[in-house]
């Protein structure tokens, strides 16, 4: 016989992890749910301005023949009430194979700083006189962008929804 | 992902690590707060018996404070059971509109853990055993025992508590609800293995 004033044992944690299977498989926690929380606490912190995924080259690159898959350009425009920004992401130069990524950018507002924040952390690049910048070495996974103006700290920052590249 | 009940730190003090590390400055340790604790809050929230957008809104809720008030806790330690409380207050504030018969003060009671049928439908034949023994307990006991399933043994005894349970209730010693976990599921010759 057992008694309930005894020490948990490896029967208890082991009965509990079939508990823990039991809800994880019936009722799992949304695959995103972690990352879109760190979202929302990401916007609230910067009291940031959302940007709108405008169209993404997935969706418009349809060839003629309707059946035919979209063709993936990765491509992507995010468009606020203050700035727009397109991006594309391409294999890096920095390493041999494609487990780097490289993003060109271009953003409405020359001088604008460029955040990246991806799972190893941020990146930040300052766009030229042509509202141009280039990340090159970033990782593969899920990444957004903070647009913020590094002369005018009264202007609200844009933060970009996450895209995975 | 599995939690290592062996491990030294227990999955609440790994969050209070990184929480910590977050209020001191290191502001990128949050992200891994979020991962730590996001499967035990989802628990606690869905447990309370809420939709799934609901319970988002609730862990979105508790986030949103801890970042807001993170100079001004206390025990960046103690931060896992901070974030269950809230989640379960926040639950319960969102559905109050629903149920009016919630009282402000009252504190309340998980109802009986559901399953909807689809659920029901996947799971193993072996889940369906130990879901019918779960469903012996009382809810207290199946809410219990259905959130601290998602962390460690150190944590067993804090997230008692931030789930309104007495001191004492489960850990180091079993309690009562692991007990009658136990005693059910030993009384079937078909759940041994």
């Amino acid at each position: 016989m057992t008694s309930h004033t005894e020490a948990i044992d490896a029967r208890d944690i082991a009965n509990l992890g079939q508990l823990r299977d039991l809800f994880a498989h019936a009722d799992p926690v949304p695959s995103d749910l972690a990352e879109r929380m760190k979202f929302a606490i990401t916007v609230h912190a910067l009291h940031a301005e959302v940007a709108e995924l405008m169209d993404s080259a997935l969706l418009t690159t349809r060839g003629a023949d309707a059946k035919v898959e979209p063709t993936p350009t990765d491509s992507v425009t995010f468009t606020a009430a203050s700035v727009s920004l397109m991006v594309s992401a391409s294999p890096s130069d920095q390493a041999d194979t494609d487990a780097r990524v490289r993003i060109d950018g271009w953003v409405t507002s020359p001088g604008a700083q460029i955040e990246a924040v991806t799972i190893e952390g941020s990146v930040s690049e300052i766009s030229d006189a042509n509202g141009r910048f280039v990340m090159d070495d970033l990782p593969h996974g899920p990444v957004h962008f903070v647009i913020t103006d590094p002369d005018n700290d009264d202007v609200r920052p844009v933060i970009t929804p996450t895209i995975q590249i | 992902m599995t939690p290592t009940p062996t491990a030294p730190d227990g999955l609440g003090t790994r969050a209070g690590k990184a929480f910590a590390a977050y209020i001191g400055g290191d502001r990128e340790r949050l992200s891994e707060l979020v991962d730590l604790v996001t499967p035990v809050l989802w628990n606690a929230a869905r447990s309370q018996g809420a939709a799934a957008p609901m319970c988002e809104d609730a862990i979105q809720t508790a986030f949103l404070q801890l970042v807001d008030r993170a100079e001004s806790i206390k025990e960046p330690a103690a931060v896992l059971g901070w974030l269950v409380v809230v989640v379960k207050r926040e639950v319960w504030r969102l559905s109050r509109g629903s149920r009016r018969e919630i009282g402000v003060d009252e504190v309340p009671e998980a109802p009986t853990q559901q399953l909807d049928p689809e659920s029901h439908s996947i799971l193993s034949e072996r889940q369906r055993v130990l879901w019918q023994h779960i469903a012996t307990l009382t809810p207290r006991c199946q809410e219990l025992l259905r959130v601290i399933a998602f962390a460690d043994r150190p944590d067993y005894a804090a997230i008692a508590e931030s789930l309104g349970m007495p001191v004492g209730s489960i850990g180091p010693t079993r309690g009562r609800c692991l007990q009658k976990l136990r005693t059910t599921l030993g009384s079937d010759p078909g759940w041994a293995v």
